[in-house]
């Protein structure tokens, strides 16, 4: 069975031989796709702006580009991170949702708590917290982070990361699988799309 | 078939309890075997330094691998236990200091691991070691003001401490 494909345009087919193709270059096909798709963008954004005004167009599309380019933190703090990084690997593969889990907080838009906050390290969290450029989300994950979990009442964990830092999202579980993770995320990008300033 | 396992002749003669007893006269107050251990050896407080040094110089116990300590409410016991490489076996060393002012002096010139072991027991239980390099807590934050293993430590509805960055 053969994919229904697009037949490229002329330029690009090389002749059977293998020697170059006469006619126009690759990187200027490029140029022309893109001089094709100008105009009915500029008509559709001509169209929307005069419909809803310039001020309530620019926040949904920033909104827009945010929620589809989640930044995580990439940091793990207990079995949580285990997950987190499975999330990551090939049967979830959370990049297919644009998420890319970044190792400095000053690039990042989320923080995803996974796992058990002690007293000891919470000024870490609120430090690597204020690092990150606004605008920025938390995401509790695991019974820990959302609220100490099975060390609730011990004398070194904090609990529930919402004392140290505003919760966005909430997920339970001990510890909660990849999907639920990922549904979590979706559940923050309904939350950045609705977001007004 | 079961094979005897060969006589370790340096955990048995000479009898290293006999051996402790007979130098320090004043200092050992009581010596017990113990299975799974040469000896347990109870100490005066204030002879642990020369003790221990005897230990490892001259009976080749070259490693301290745990230093702990118990809450018996009155008095706090203090925990040693000294590894030996050529006898194969672990030596306990066991003192008690009062519970109003328990320190006692540190081993950590001695061995440098046991540095954070007595970190550990300052940290949960609040004893104090003499001449300590660094003695600050290790599990939980400065200004915590509880030692949470001591039995007069109540477990309560968590509330939340004021926690400071570095940058404040």
């Amino acid at each position: 069975m053969t994919l229904p494909t697009k037949p490229l345009p002329p330029a690009v087919q090389g002749s059977a031989d293998g020697s170059s193709a006469p006619g126009v270059p690759f990187s200027e096909i490029e140029t022309v796709r893109a001089k094709e798709f100008i105009p009915p963008a500029k008509e559709a954004l001509r169209d929307v702006l005069a419909r809803k005004g310039t001020d309530s167009l620019i926040q949904p599309v920033f909104n827009w580009a945010g929620r589809n380019s989640l930044f995580p933190l990439h940091w793990g703090l207990a079995c949580c991170a285990i997950e987190f990084a499975a999330a990551f690997g090939a049967r979830w593969d959370a990049e297919r949702f644009g998420i890319v889990p970044r190792s400095s907080p000053r690039q990042c838009d989320l923080m995803i708590v996974n796992g058990t906050v002690t007293w000891k390290v919470a000024h870490k969290l609120i430090t690597l917290y204020e690092q990150m450029p606004e605008p920025k989300w938390v995401i509790a994950m695991g019974n820990c982070a959302t609220g100490g979990g099975p060390f609730r009442s011990a004398y070194s964990v904090v609990p529930g990361v919402d004392k140290l830092v505003p919760v966005d999202v909430y997920i339970a579980g001990c510890p909660p699988r990849p999907e639920a993770m990922l549904d979590g995320i979706l559940r923050l990008e309904h939350l950045i799309q609705e977001r007004r300033e | 078939m079961v094979t005897a396992l060969p006589p370790n002749t340096l955990a048995e003669t000479p009898d290293l309890l006999a051996v402790l007893r007979e130098r320090f006269p004043q200092d050992v107050l009581e010596t017990t075997r113990r299975p799974g251990l040469l000896g347990r050896v109870v100490l005066r407080p204030e002879a642990i330094l020369p003790v221990c040094r005897y230990l490892r110089d001259e009976q080749t116990f070259a490693h301290c691998a745990m230093v702990g300590g118990v809450d018996w409410k009155e008095t706090r016991e203090v925990v040693y236990h000294l590894w030996s490489d050529e006898r194969k076996g672990y030596l306990e060393l066991s003192l008690r200091v009062p519970a109003e002012d328990p320190h006692v002096e540190s081993v950590a010139g001695l061995w440098p691991g046991a540095n954070w072991h007595e970190r550990e027991a300052w940290d949960l239980l609040g004893i104090r070691f003499d001449h300590h390099p660094d003695l600050r807590r290790l599990f939980l934050p400065e200004g915590y003001e509880f030692h949470p293993l001591l039995k007069t430590f109540e477990l309560h509805e968590p509330e939340p401490l004021e926690v400071k960055t570095r940058h404040e």
